[in-house]
This record gives C-alpha cells, sequence and structure tokens, in this order.
C-alpha cells in the first residue's frame, strides 16, 4: 500500500508540521515545476560538438576563401557598399569581396559576447548569449491550422493568441516577432497591430518589424513611448530578425531593416537561411562554410554601422529532398549543421541563433512530433543561445498550429530541465534515502521523496501515461486532442498583464495616428 | 561493376545518325530521361535532315521523351536535379525546332512571361518553374525578380505570351499579384491571357482571390498544368468563333 504523503503531513507529521491546505497545493501542482518568471536557462551541460579544431580551421579557411574570392552581394543598399569600400573592401558593383580575416575581426572587436533584452516588465528581461538559452515562439507563418477548424490564412485574432499563448507558457522566455502573418491586415499596416500585440498582451521581450525600413522605424518609436525616448538607444529592447537572401546575398529590404535596428543599439540576428541543395552545397562541410561566410558578412556589416551594436550569428539551415525538391526537417544532417554551427559561432564569441521544433508535417502527428523532438534536442545540445521556432511550427513553417505549440511547448520547458544538468547537492546525491529506506523495500514514502518528489521530475502536461482503461475512460484521446483541449483553456483563463495607461494611450495614438498618414497598401 | 563498365562502353559507342528512325527516337527519349542536351540537338538536326516535320520531332521525339520523364519524376525514381538537366536537354532541341515551327505556321506549345513581384527576389521556385515548362516545350521570357504592373505589361505586349506566371515567397509580397491583375482588367486584357500564380504562402484560395486562373503548387504541377489550359483556351477560342 502506498502511503497518502498528503494524509500523512495533514497529519501533523513529527518532521515537517506544515499546514498547505488544498487549494494551495491544487494551485503549486499546475504550474508544475517551472520557474514562471525564469528568463532563460542556464546551461550546465558540456556542449554537444562534432568538429574537432582542425575541422573547424578548415571550415573557417574556406569561409575566408569564399568571402575574399567569390564575396557577398549587397543589393539595392548603396550605403552599405560605401561604408564596405570605406572599410577596405573591395567593392565591385553590388559584389562586394574580403581581404582574408577582415570580417572575423570587425565581429570580434566590437560585437559583444551577450547582451541583456529588456522587457517592460523587468522581471521578464533577458540576457541572449553566453552560457544560456532562451526560447522563443516560432515565426513567420501565413498560415494557421487547428483540430477544430483546419488550415486557413492567419488573422490578427490568431496573432494575439499565440502572443498570449506564449505568454502563458513558462518554458518560453521571449514573446517572440511574426509569430503568424495576419493576412487580414494591409501588408502597408500589419506591424503596427503586430508590434502592439507584444507590448499589450504579454510583457515578455520581443522582436521588431524588419519587412521594410519605415516599418523598423515605426517599430523604434512604438519602443521609445513603451520603455522612454532616452532609454532605447542606450538599451537594447528588440531583438530583431535579418535573413541573409542565400546564397552569397543581402537584400535592401533587409540591410534597410538591420541599419536602422544597429543605429539605435537594437540586436538583429543575421541569419542565413539554408535549404542545402537549392540554397547552398549538398554537404554538411559546404552549408557550414557558407553559413559562415555569410553570418560574418552581415554581423561584420552591423558592426561597421555602429560598432558595439548587439548582433547574433543566425543560422537555419534544413535539407531539400532531392527526390521533390520539398524541405525536409528533423533528419541528421542539420542536426549536424547546427553542432557545427555552434561551435563555430563560439568561437567567434557571439551569440548564436538557431533550432526549433522544426517539421514538415501538416498536421500535429507522430512525424510532427519526432522532427521537432530531434531538432529541439540537438539544438539545446547544440548551444543555440536564441531558440527561434521553438513553439508551433508545422509544414515547414508555412503553418503555425495551435496543438503542436503546446506540445513544443511541453518539449520546450523539458529543454530547460535537461541543460541544468546533475544536481550533486547532498541533497541531491540522497544517501539519507538509501539509509532510510535500505534493500528491498521503496522509496515512495521516504523522506527524502517526501522532500523532493514535487520538483524531482518534470510533468509533462500533454503526454497521457495512464492505464488504458483510464485513458480509455477519459475519452480515448490522443496527444493532439488534449494539446486541443489545453489551448482553449489557455485563452478562456488569459488575463492580460498589466500596462500603464497612459502608454497605452499613447501607443493606440501614435498607431492611429501612422495609419491615417498613408493609405493601405498590399505591398 | 563489369557489367556496368561494359553498358558504358556500349553506350559511347552509338553513333545517332547510324540508327534508323524508330531507334533514333527511342535513343532520344532515353538521351533526354539523361539529360544528354549535345545529343537531343544531335538527334533533332538529324531527324529534320531525314525530311521530318519540326511539329512530328517535337511531339515524338521530345514531348514523349519529356512525358516519360515526368512520370518518373511523379513515381520518385526521377530526382530534380535530372530533371532539369533533362529540361535543359529538350531545350536544346526547342531551340532548334521554334524557328521552323513558326515558319510552318505550328502553333507553338506555349508561350509564358514569368518573373516574381514588386519587393520580392525570392527566384529559386520561380526559376525551377521555367526551366520545367521549357522542359514542356514552352518558351518561357523570364523577367526575373521585383517585378511591377508596368515590367510585366511591357513583357506581355512585347512578347504577347499565352500564359502570365508570378511567383512570390512572401506574405508582404503576395498580394501584389493582385494588384496585376486588378489592372489587367481595368486596362481590358485580362481575358488575353492565362493568369497562373505560385509561391510557398499561397494556396487555391488566395489564387481565385486575386482573379488568377490558376494556383501551380510547385513546379512540375506548373509543367502539367500549363500546357492543358493553353491547349483548351485554344479550343475554347475555336468554339466560340
Amino acid at each position: 500500500m502506498i502511503d497518502n504523503p498528503r494524509r500523512r503531513r495533514a497529519a501533523g507529521r513529527k518532521r515537517r508540521a506544515v499546514r498547505t491546505g488544498r487549494a494551495a497545493v491544487r494551485a503549486a501542482r499546475k504550474r508544475g515545476i517551472v520557474d514562471e518568471f525564469a528568463t532563460w536557462i542556464d546551461r550546465r551541460i558540456p556542449y554537444f560538438e562534432v568538429l574537432d579544431t582542425e575541422a573547424l580551421e578548415l571550415i573557417e579557411h574556406n569561409a575566408d576563401t569564399v568571402l575574399e574570392e567569390i564575396g557577398i552581394e549587397f543589393r539595392d543598399f548603396p550605403r552599405a557598399r560605401k561604408l564596405w569600400k570605406e572599410a577596405g573592401a573591395d567593392v565591385d558593383g553590388e559584389r562586394v569581396r574580403f581581404p582574408r580575416g577582415m570580417c572575423r575581426s570587425l565581429v570580434k572587436a566590437t560585437a559583444p559576447s551577450e547582451y541583456w533584452q529588456h522587457a517592460r516588465n523587468p522581471r521578464r528581461s533577458t540576457i541572449i548569449g553566453g552560457e544560456r538559452t532562451v526560447l522563443v515562439p516560432a515565426y513567420g507563418s501565413p498560415f494557421v491550422t487547428d483540430l477544430d477548424r483546419g488550415r486557413r490564412y492567419a488573422t490578427l485574432e490568431d496573432f494575439r493568441n499565440f502572443v498570449k499563448l506564449a505568454y502563458m507558457s513558462p518554458g518560453l522566455h521571449h514573446s517572440g516577432g511574426t509569430i503568424c502573418e495576419p493576412v487580414d491586415v494591409p501588408v502597408n499596416k500589419r506591424h503596427f497591430d503586430m508590434i502592439y500585440s507584444h507590448i499589450k498582451y504579454t510583457d515578455k521581450p520581443f522582436m521588431g518589424s524588419v519587412t521594410h525600413p519605415e516599418r523598423a522605424k515605426d517599430t523604434l518609436a512604438m519602443a521609445k513611448l513603451l520603455f522612454g525616448e532616452d532609454f532605447v538607444p542606450r538599451k537594447t529592447v528588440l531583438t530583431s530578425l535579418i535573413n541573409a537572401n542565400s546564397p552569397l546575398t543581402f537584400d535592401g529590404t533587409m540591410l534597410g531593416a538591420a541599419t536602422a535596428y544597429a543605429e539605435n543599439n537594437q540586436a538583429t540576428i543575421i541569419s542565413p537561411f539554408l535549404l542545402a541543395g537549392a540554397m547552398s552545397p549538398v554537404t554538411v562541410a559546404g552549408t557550414l562554410t557558407q553559413i559562415l561566410a555569410e553570418a560574418l558578412a552581415g554581423m561584420a556589416y552591423i558592426q561597421l554601422v555602429r560598432p558595439g551594436a548587439p548582433v547574433v550569428f543566425g543560422s537555419f539551415a534544413a535539407v531539400l529532398s532531392m527526390q521533390s525538391g520539398a524541405p525536409t526537417f528533423g533528419t541528421s544532417e542539420p542536426s549536424l549543421v547546427v553542432y557545427g554551427a555552434g561551435q563555430l559561432a563560439r568561437r567567434l564569441g557571439v551569440p548564436f541563433r538557431s533550432g526549433g521544433g522544426l517539421s514538415a508535417s501538416k498536421v500535429p502527428d507522430a512525424q510532427a512530433a519526432f522532427e521537432a523532438a530531434n531538432t529541439l534536442q540537438s539544438a539545446a545540445l547544440a548551444g543555440v543561445n536564441f531558440m527561434l521556432h521553438t513553439a508551433g511550427w508545422l509544414e515547414g513553417g508555412l503553418a503555425m498550429g495551435y496543438e503542436k505549440f503546446i506540445l513544443d511547448a511541453d518539449q520546450a520547458n523539458m529543454i530547460a530541465v535537461l541543460l541544468k544538468g546533475v544536481d550533486l547537492s547532498e541533497n541531491a546525491q540522497a544517501l539519507d534515502a538509501f539509509r532510510e529506506v535500505g534493500p528491498g523495500a521503496h522509496f515512495l514514502g521516504a523522506a527524502h521523496t517526501l522532500k523532493n518528489f514535487e520538483t524531482a521530475f518534470y510533468r509533462s502536461n500533454v503526454a497521457d501515461n495512464n492505464s488504458f482503461e483510464q485513458w480509455q475512460q477519459d475519452g480515448s484521446l490522443d496527444a493532439a486532442q488534449r494539446a486541443n483541449g489545453i489551448w482553449k483553456q489557455m485563452l478562456r483563463e488569459y488575463e492580460a498583464p498589466k500596462l500603464d495607461p497612459a502608454i497605452d494611450e499613447s501607443l493606440v495614438e501614435y498607431i492611429h495616428r501612422r495609419k491615417s498618414e498613408f493609405e493601405d497598401r498590399d505591398y | 561493376m563489369a557489367m556496368e563498365h561494359a553498358a558504358i562502353l556500349e553506350e559511347e559507342d552509338i553513333v545517332l545518325s547510324e540508327l534508323d528512325d524508330g531507334e533514333l527516337v527511342e535513343q532520344m527519349h532515353e538521351d533526354l530521361y539523361d539529360g544528354l542536351r549535345e545529343e537531343i540537338v544531335e538527334g533533332t538536326c538529324i531527324l529534320l535532315e531525314r525530311d521530318w516535320g519540326a511539329e512530328k520531332v517535337l511531339n515524338e521525339a521530345l514531348v514523349e521523351g519529356m512525358r516519360i520523364v515526368g512520370i518518373d519524376f511523379r513515381d520518385g525514381i526521377l530526382f530534380v536535379p535530372e530533371v532539369l538537366l533533362a529540361a535543359n536537354a529538350m531545350k536544346g532541341g526547342m531551340e532548334i525546332l521554334r524557328p521552323l515551327l513558326s515558319e510552318t505556321g505550328v502553333k507553338p506549345i506555349g508561350k509564358m512571361v514569368i518573373g516574381t513581384v514588386k519587393g520580392d527576389i525570392h527566384d529559386i521556385g520561380k526559376n525551377l518553374v521555367g526551366m520545367m515548362l521549357e522542359g514542356a516545350g514552352f518558351e518561357v521570357f523570364d523577367l526575373g525578380i521585383n517585378n511591377s504592373v508596368e515590367d510585366y505589361f511591357e513583357a506581355l505586349e512585347k512578347h504577347q505570351p499565352d500564359i502570365l506566371g508570378m511567383s512570390a515567397l512572401l506574405t508582404t509580397t503576395m498580394p501584389y499579384m493582385k494588384v496585376v491583375v486588378d489592372e489587367m482588367v481595368s486596362q481590358g486584357i485580362r481575358d488575353d491571357y492565362i493568369v497562373l500564380v505560385g509561391g510557398a504562402p499561397l494556396n487555391e484560395e488566395f489564387g481565385r482571390a486575386v482573379g488568377a486562373d490558376g494556383y501551380c503548387r510547385d513546379a512540375a504541377q506548373a509543367a502539367d498544368v500549363a500546357p492543358a489550359m493553353v491547349r483548351t483556351r485554344r479550343l475554347g477560342k475555336i468554339v466560340n468563333a
């Protein structure tokens, strides 16, 4: 017979007569073991590394060869080419070629190894870089999908829903950016509503708009209204995603947005976006070479714009099916890439972005789960500092899944437990437990267990571990169906974090004024 | 190993001009399958020298060969890089046939103007569609990236294609397709062309919403749909006339 620890405690055990009461216990159990105000994961396990020093030096040498011989195009943005020319690069039309080691020196000289990203709630401010991991929702899907309504274009309501769900997911430390694309709002105005949602419905840090330099400036203006006019250029309150137009190209839109953010000391993630086979060579070594070359050129450019502006070494690398041309996820080659890219980023001494719960599946099924588990685990072991796409991603990023979000958020919580490593405190060594229980008995009622059981093991909120009969009585639900119930309940229970009404009003006024200054446009 | 080696030797020994017509056409199907552009050009020239009409060469040697390629791509036997090679070989043959076809007044399989829309510089998918359509015998005028209404209109005027193809990768650029179609409507030229749209963030519903005639989910489907739509449209015109 298993002791009921609750009853024993209520009966006033000698060692620890604490009255807790039903309500408090119920609340605590619901919270689980994840710290609601965790703002990053402190990593206490080694990195998983696949390249030795010789291999890393080879990749670095080859990246320099690409930068020197082939170069990078900086398209439709004359200012970048001017800065490069002044810095001593060889500028030939839009093509920029870099003397060996130039980009690396620029990055190593002034790019910070880590930086604070402030949130409107100071308790949510986080540090990007170092031995930390920050988990961030998925980004950029035009579609959303759920079990009830299926796949459809995302709307502003969906966007708000995902901001709320991320706010309520303790394992996600960041609110992200374009969680899904609110296709129901005109292209040239939707950034106002997205940024406002990240301010209003959450108090976690967030990302800025990058689809036009003007939209980056609007984001900065709104951030200034929120944080204060003098706070923003001094402090970093935005981390924004700047994709390279791989292979070996940066375009004017991205460079314009990146420049606006860098000038204001806001962070940018320079992300080579590679589907190997189409946008990079079909090998891991070739892909790593390209990632390093593109990231170096982008980050070095930011250091030319404003020395010391925070930059993140980004990498999004998946492989194409050579059979059909479709992107694939959760296979082993991109895992090797993420391990190697993490090593390259650490050698540069800058934060690293990659990973996420990636999958090509259309629905939250077994494929979605195993592909996402593979990519999340690889990224966590690789030492990713800023893990975009942690939750929600389906269909190669084309769809944001409500149920998938819940399943991934559960995985996110587990990543925190994994990276914390092994506790070797006296309590964790548990010698008292052996002394108390001895051979042939069980640990369930032991004092050591009673003291530790609540936080000892991670409890998934979506996995069902019950007996077959119990599972059947509960409606024979699969994981996606259980997740469906969870996100709906979360949205029902959502309460917005308080926002100073004066700030709220100033933001609403700003948006209203700006929206009325120009016509709706769909480009 | 030895067997494979023998097979390669034997292949190298093939002299196209020594084959009879039937054997040559069959060999051209094989060469298209293997993406051998020079051999396809040579085979095309030989058949023409043997007084085959251009249309017969086109249909029996090239189009039939690419039909087989299409089947094996669909079935997952041929991979993307191989299909691109095959399409390139087909293009080689077409370049010889095209002037002859137009001389004899044979309607070309189809002409297409294609480009990514304004603001969008992502062109890998668009390039694949262009190559696949060339593989299907189309004459493709590629406008490249970042095309405004004016760019598209200028190309339509100049090339008089059957199809206008527009592509976008971004949710922020795809609505521009509607801007183009709306302008076609207001200038009264919408019905002069088949409008096909494609790109990762699109779907059927979006294609309809912008007023396109079709949405193609990938390059292979575009190469399937485009010739059929051109044929249907021409038949429709004849019936209407």
